[in-house]
């Protein structure tokens, strides 16, 4: 068996316990390990995966949640393996419920994006591109066919979808054709690449003499998306030549952790001044200058704005239904791997 | 990818208080023995039982052994409720193998789960049976699943498929055939779920079984994008297989058109598509071959076995076997095109494993054109899926290895983060310093100087050695690469002045090594470079970056005009702190002199010479065995020139240095060495399929099949198996015949009859269709079972002993009702009984017959005699307890041999003279039978004479040999009989109806069978195969029947021939041989019984029916064992 194989699925288990427990740590699977074995057995026969797909293992062993644990406390039954056979195992969509019944039919479309940058000592921006998911939460009744499509598909410098994605329509015309599972899905990741600038700059200084050296982070913005630019932070590793440490900052707080880490949470950059960051880094004894330098790695979200720029055009239901329809875009960017190498 | 996940479990991991625990079973697992379970097993509520096993289950989970309650909880597998069910398999799965013969009291809830009307309840009925993995249930399960595939519900059939593995982990060789079939019907299945299933059973049951893929391949690849991602993943391995196997490699990929390149490469001429992809590395290697010889190779390693590679890197010549343009096959191809189009736009999947299997198959099968298709998914899987981030980026190095091409362009994603971990930033470095191209290696180089300030010192270090292999490969950029490693040694010298840092060293060391390196590209160029590094000896502390430094000086000590110069201060200063240097300096130091002197001209050599003296006699006094060794070989060497010293005489003359000595000097240190171009990381000499584990690993993982050899399943034979398969499929429709509740054997005759139901009426005509075969061939007597004794074709039964009489329509009637003895077999047997047989006696059987011969005694162990055996089928004259065989002496010598006899080990022990042993017989007269009767002694046997000779002999014991002594010119050898138990019968000539009447009378225990593949008559087919005259199945009975009585003395019955419309089916054939045991006159009677195609291997079961058992069996063993054998021209 190919070794993706094998990690591809301990994620997906790893995923479905998430799901089911909330979390996935010891104790939830000490506590709900009848669960975890069901689970465990249902997902692997063999050796071989047998059911993964999540809306099938739900309706088969159903998750922990309040009510059923408030039912088995006062019934003191409890069983959360189901008599039948889920149906969507014999049908052509195997991913989405057999018969999803709503109310208020509703579809959601989030595109998620990450931003990766790596901009170099001499402050110059080596590599700036956009990972990015659209992830879509659907409530629709029956099995609704959706088509989404994109006004600038040519952006996208590659892409992966979800398995219920026809490859068709995208092949022929970058038209996303597809019949939703139920609930929250993660429909396709896409990568946009060279990307000409970032939202924020992060300058650090570093200069050492005499067995210390001084510190000096500025961040602004560079490029206002428009929008807020929230929970900023810039992290960084202080070298192991580093004895100790004294920062300050005119904005947010530092923390430096016992591990050596740093994290400066700056929040919301303020409308009036440049927050920065200063303090001096005391060397190891005998070292004059500092030969090593920290990266340092920032973190920031954005709601409400997509920086590759990618825009929905349309998301329509092939055929005409009798009920409503309801249809939400939201858009949001957050740092991804964004390094400042200092 | 999001960070929600770990904040959501950390914050809940912080709650998990009792609030979250109440209604999880935490307090079972806290507590699982706080109330005694075994009650609560026993308890009528389901409730209780679930609270019991719940409990049990923690135990487990805690690593407790509660086998103890096997038998309480085997019980609870009636239970209705799905919850208790679910978990009493998994406690029965979990302690199944320890407690085997409890588990099988399960056997009867589960065949009884498998008739439920849910298909939940059947399929985990199936899964827990499968799962228990006894050797005795194996044949329910393999009925199991058999019924259970041709479920209407999916999921069921999806389970048939996941049984099937396990029951291949049994080892049932009987069943490998019925489990092959099961497969080949899944893998037709109409659900895409199923066939997923389907081929992960296929890859691990039979995954070079490619004539089950022939006809379903397009079917197959239309439904791929469909299958489940799992599925995909093994189903793409088993496509490529297949169409490797089918059509060989494809002309246009990259894998052919780099292999013709190297056959071209001695003229340098590269054809005009590849020249200008190829162009940057051939630069960078310096020899065009390089490269193309490494992808060469690497596609060499997916189709070789590990057998081979042995053999290749043992031979001294390591090339590669040349690939036959007949293993080539065009992209054109249409079955190519398919796999191509079908896999394509798996390159988009969610899941990392399918994009690389995809990857995998484009590289391989793809033209030059598109293999680029696979680059940008390959990236992007590199980004999105952390955890797989390793083992995608191995294969991306290996294809950039193969075709740096490919990522130039993206050298960007290799860009280092600073969070990755060691192992990804090493082998991105690699990746970068690979596909580094003039234009570039700027940004990369840039990139890498960031990298050298990074607080990791070994990813510093090995940043160095990045440039390194930057600048060789791309000499352009040498110079500036220099440049700035000696700004970087400056600078680290300058930084770890007064206290070295841990790690500096290694950077230090590396950026000397790569200087080194860059040197030897060019050294005059750099004489410069090495005079300063020279002159900062003084400042570099780390010995194993002055030995480097020390050995460049003196390899290239007559380099340029400054050089020379300075050696002789260089040296004195180096000898002058000898002493204090470490181990591998003060190697490098006398191995400096020792070039040095080798190199100076006449004037300089007297201080040099005071130089190494006293060098070596601070070496000899070394506390270091190594270093005394070295300064004793110097000193041997030179000692011409140390005594010069001495002298200070006409030695130094040119005569001198002419001596021996000097020549060995010359060989050992002025020798240039030769420019072996050391890659920065040893190439692996072999390479594995793109996405396996070994490929991870480097070396072949278990299970690791490497691609089939190209084309070499061969056209003919898989049409043939086209044709042949068309009817089964037809049939074969899972839907077709899905009814689960019918239970009936019926359901299954379908299955095997492939030409649907053949009633009697049917059989009339096929009858007419073998009488041209009968008049062609007179060998060959048919007779219709429904038309009795009528025999309308007048054909008259000639009367040999061999020839079996006709059955009557009721014999076979009564035969078919007969309760079979096996339940497994019932099925099978009713099946075959469905169609209607005819009858056909073949004559002059026995003058085929070639009994085998044995060797005795080998010439070379016998002075010359060989003596060889066989047994013969008279029977003995004295008792009929004793073996009739046939002795053939030959001489082989040159000499005559005289006086040979055979006699008994143990009475030639009481009598060592060779003149009494003809008296054995009486010898061995008190007991009732004779040992041995003795052969008639050959007086003289001449050269190259041979003499027959007849020896009964008594085998005490069916399988052990008997040890015998033979005298020849006085001489005693020690040679052993083997005994053949098939010739421990005699013929014993009955009809059918006799043979009948016996068989019913030998039913239950002592009756035995076993299967085996039989393969003999395929040759005799392809002999044939221009001519038509004969019949397929004549020649199938007339090889198995020859088989059979070349190997047991036994007589041949009958032979009953299935009547089908389907000429190639040979499914039914049943041969009957009787016999009679020697000893005791019981009879012994043997059935073999056919399955299969004609032109395949056939499935063989052969019956035995014996009273006594333990001869049965021996018996069983023996036939088996000679029919599987293959004949001797084929092996």
């Amino acid at each position: 068996m190919p070794p993706l194989m094998g990690i591809e699925f301990l994620c997906r288990v790893a995923d479905v316990l998430n799901d089911y427990l909330g979390g996935l740590n010891e104790d939830l699977i000490k506590d709900n390990f009848v669960i975890v074995y069901e689970l465990l057995d249902e997902m692997i026969d063999n050796g071989f995966p047998l059911t993964t797909e999540p809306n099938i293992l739900q309706e088969m062993i159903a998750p922990p949640n309040i009510v059923s644990k408030m039912l088995s406390v006062v019934t003191g039954n409890s069983s959360n393996v189901s008599d039948v056979l889920p149906g969507a195992t014999a049908s052509r969509v195997p991913w989405r419920t057999a018969d999803a019944k709503y109310a208020n039919n509703e579809v959601y479309v989030d595109l998620v994006e990450e931003m990766d940058a790596i901009i170099s000592r001499d402050g110059v921006l080596v590599k700036c591109e956009i990972n990015g998911e659209v992830q879509v939460n659907s409530h629709i009744t029956g099995i609704p066919d959706l088509t989404l499509s994109f006004a600038n598909p040519s952006i996208l410098d590659d892409v992966r979808f979800h398995r219920c994605v026809r490859f068709r329509p995208w092949e022929s015309h970058q038209v996303l054709s597809f019949v939703p599972p139920d609930g929250q899905f993660k429909l396709m990741s896409y990568r946009v690449r060279k990307l000409k600038s970032t939202p924020i700059y992060v300058k650090p200084q570093l200069t050492s003499d005499g067995g210390t050296c001084r510190v000096n982070v500025m961040v602004g913005i560079r490029n206002d998306p428009g929008k807020t630019i929230d929970s900023v932070t810039v992290q960084f590793i202080l070298p192991p030549c580093v004895l100790s440490a004294d920062l300050t900052s005119n904005h947010g707080t530092v923390n430096i952790f016992s591990d050596k880490t740093c994290t400066w949470s700056i929040g919301r950059i303020p409308k009036d001044k440049a927050p920065s960051m200063t303090g001096t880094l005391v060397l190891e004894n005998g070292l004059e200058r500092l030969h090593v330098f920290p990266t340092f790695r920032v973190g920031f979200r954005i709601m409400g704005v997509a920086l590759s720029g990618l825009q929905i055009e349309k998301l329509d239901l092939l055929k005409s239904v009798p009920y409503r329809f309801y249809k939400g875009f939201r858009a949001l960017t957050q740092a991804g791997e964004f390094e400042v190498r200092s | 990818m999001f960070p929600q996940f770990g904040a959501t479990a950390e914050s809940l991991s912080k709650a998990s208080t009792l609030v979250f625990r109440i209604g999880t079973d935490a307090h079972l697992y806290d507590d699982p023995e706080d109330v005694n379970i075994a009650p609560l097993l026993d308890s009528k509520f389901d409730s209780e039982k679930c609270e019991a096993l719940k409990r049990l289950l923690a135990l487990i989970a805690q690593g407790f052994d509660v086998a103890n309650f096997f038998p309480q909880v085997v019980k609870n597998v009636a239970s209705q409720s799905l919850e208790v069910k679910k978990l009493v398999y998994l406690y029965l799965l979990h302690y199944a193998e320890k407690r085997p013969n409890e588990a099988l009291l399960s056997i009867n809830c589960f065949q009884k789960d498998l008739g439920d009307p849910n298909p939940l309840v059947r399929a985990w009925a199936l899964r827990a049976m499968a799962g228990i993995r006894l050797h005795a249930i194996a044949p329910l399960v393999l009925v199991a699943v058999r019924k259970c595939a041709r479920d209407p519900s999916i999921y069921v059939r999806k389970c048939a498929a996941n049984a099937l593995p396990k029951l291949h982990d049994l080892r049932l060789e009987e069943h490998t055939s019925a489990i092959e079939e099961i497969v080949g019907l899944l893998l037709n299945d109409n659900s895409p779920e199923v066939v997923g299933a389907a081929a992960s059973a296929f890859a691990t049951v039979c995954p070079d079984n490619f004539l089950l893929l022939g006809r379903k391949f397009r079917r197959l690849c239309e439904v791929l994008p469909d299958v489940e991602e799992w599925g995909q993943i093994i189903l793409i391995g088993i496509l490529l297989r297949y169409v490797i196997a089918r059509h060989g490699l494809v002309k246009e990929s990259i894998m052919f058109s780099l292999c013709q390149e190297k056959d071209w490469s001695s003229g340098k001429t590269v054809s005009e598509d590849d020249e200008q992809d190829f162009t940057v590395k051939e630069g960078a290697y310096g020899s065009g071959g390089t490269l193309s010889e490494l992808a060469n190779m690497i596609f060499h390693c997916y189709i070789e076995r590990p057998d081979e590679y042995l053999s290749r890197s043992s031979s001294p010549n390591k090339g590669f076997p040349k690939l036959e343009a007949s293993q080539f096959s065009s992209s054109s191809n249409d079955d190519v095109k398919i796999l191509l189009q079908c896999t394509s736009p798996l390159l988009w999947s969610n899941n990392s494993a399918v994009v690389l299997a995809a990857a995998g198959v484009h590289w391989i099968m793809a033209s030059q054109d598109n293999v680029k298709k696979i680059v940008k998914p390959l990236l992007f899987v590199l980004r999105s899926s952390y955890a797989s981030r390793f083992v995608v980026l191995c294969n991306i190095q290996v294809f950039a290895k193969a075709m740096p091409s490919l990522f130039v362009a993206h050298y960007e994603d290799f860009f280092i983060h600073s969070s990755d971990s060691y192992q990804i930033k090493a082998l991105k470095l690699e990746m970068l310093s690979a596909i580094a191209t003039e234009s570039s290696v700027p940004f990369i180089l840039k990139e890498f100087q960031d990298y050298i300030k990074d607080p990791d010192r070994r990813f510093a270090a090995d940043t160095v050695a990045a440039i390194g292999l930057c600048a060789q490969r791309i000499p352009k950029m040498a110079n500036a690469c220099l440049e700035w490693l000696l700004t970087l040694i400056k600078h680290e010298l300058v930084c770890s002045g007064t206290q070295s840092v841990v790690g500096e060293d290694g950077v230090l060391l590396q950026a000397i090594t790569s200087i080194k390196s860059i040197i030897k590209l060019d050294p005059p160029s750099y004489e410069k470079v090495i005079i300063l590094l020279v002159r900062s000896l003084d400042t570099i502390k780390v010995p194993a970056a002055r030995a480097m430094i020390i050995w460049m000086m003196g390899e290239y000590c007559s380099l340029g005009e400054i050089i020379p110069r300075l050696l002789s201060t260089v040296l004195k200063y180096l000898a002058w702190c000898f002493a204090s240097e470490a181990l591998e300096t003060k190697l490098q130091i006398l191995n400096a002199i020792a070039k040095v002197i080798l190199c100076t001209k006449k004037d300089d050599i007297g201080s040099l010479q005071r130089v190494l003296s006293y060098a070596v006699e601070l070496a000899e006094n070394d506390l270091n065995y190594d270093i005394r060794d070295r300064s004793h070989f110097v000193k041997k060497l030179f000692s011409r020139n140390l005594e010069s010293q001495q002298n200070e005489e006409e030695e130094n003359d040119k005569s001198q240095n002419r001596d021996l000595s000097y020549v060995l000097a010359q060989c050992i240190f002025g020798g240039q060495t030769k420019t072996v171009t050391v890659p920065s990381e040893p190439i692996n000499s072999r390479f594995y399929l793109p996405g396996s584990l070994s490929q991870i690993v480097f070396h072949a993982a278990p299970g690791y099949e490497p691609l089939p050899k190209p084309s070499s399943l061969p056209y003919n034979e898989l049409d043939q198996y086209d044709g042949a398969a068309s009817g089964e499929f037809n049939e074969d429709d899972p839907d077709a015949s899905g009814s689960l509740d019918e239970e009936s054997a019926s359901d299954y005759s379908s299955e095997h009859s492939y030409t649907g139901s053949s009633d009697v009426s049917h059989s009339d005509e096929t009858v007419s269709g073998h009488q041209d075969n009968h008049n062609t061939d007179p060998l060959i007597q048919i007779s219709d079972t429904a038309n009795g004794g009528k025999n309308q074709n007048g054909v008259s039964h000639p009367d040999t002993a061999d020839f079996g009489d006709l059955l009557s329509t009721r014999a076979l009637e009564s035969w078919l009702d007969e309760p079979p003895a096996l339940s497994t077999e019932s099925t099978m047997e009713q099946g075959r009984a469905r169609r209607s047989s005819a009858r056909i006696t073949i004559g002059n059987i026995r003058s085929r017959v070639k009994t085998k011969c044995y060797m005795l005694l080998d010439p070379a162990n016998g002075n010359g005699l060989k003596v060889n055996y066989s047994f013969s089928s008279e029977a003995s004259s004295i008792t009929p307890q004793l073996i009739c065989l046939d002795l053939f002496f030959e001489n082989c010598s040159l000499e005559s041999l005289s006086d040979i006899v055979l006699i008994d080990e143990d009475s030639s022990k009481g009598s060592d003279s060779a003149n009494q042993t003809s008296l054995s017989v009486e010898s061995t007269s008190n007991t009732d039978i004779p040992t041995l009767v003795s052969m008639e002694e050959i007086s003289s046997l001449e050269p190259g004479q041979t003499e027959k000779r007849t020896l009964q002999v008594h085998f005490h014991h069916h399988l052990l040999p008997r040890k015998l002594a033979l005298f020849c010119s006085g001489k005693k050898f020690p040679v052993k009989l083997r005994p053949d138990i098939g010739y421990f019968v005699k013929p014993l000539p009955i009809s059918v109806e006799d043979f009948r009447d016996k068989e019913s009378h030998l039913r239950g225990m002592f009756e035995y069978v076993r299967s085996c593949t039989f393969t003999d008559h395929i040759e005799e087919l392809n002999k044939d195969n221009n001519s038509l005259t004969k019949d397929n199945f004549l020649v199938i009975c007339e090889s198995i029947a020859v088989k059979m009585l070349s190997n047991a003395n036994v007589s041949l019955v009958s032979v009953d021939m299935p009547v089908t419309t389907n000429l190639d089916d040979a499914s039914g054939l049943c041969l009957r041989f009787s016999g009679e045991i020697l000893s005791n006159s019981m009879p012994c009677l043997l059935t073999v019984t056919v399955e299969g195609k004609c032109s395949d291997p056939l499935s063989i079961s052969v019956k035995v029916n014996c009273e006594e058992t333990v001869f049965g069996l021996n018996f069983l063993n023996r036939v088996v064992n000679f029919l599987a054998e293959q004949c001797h021209t084929q092996s």
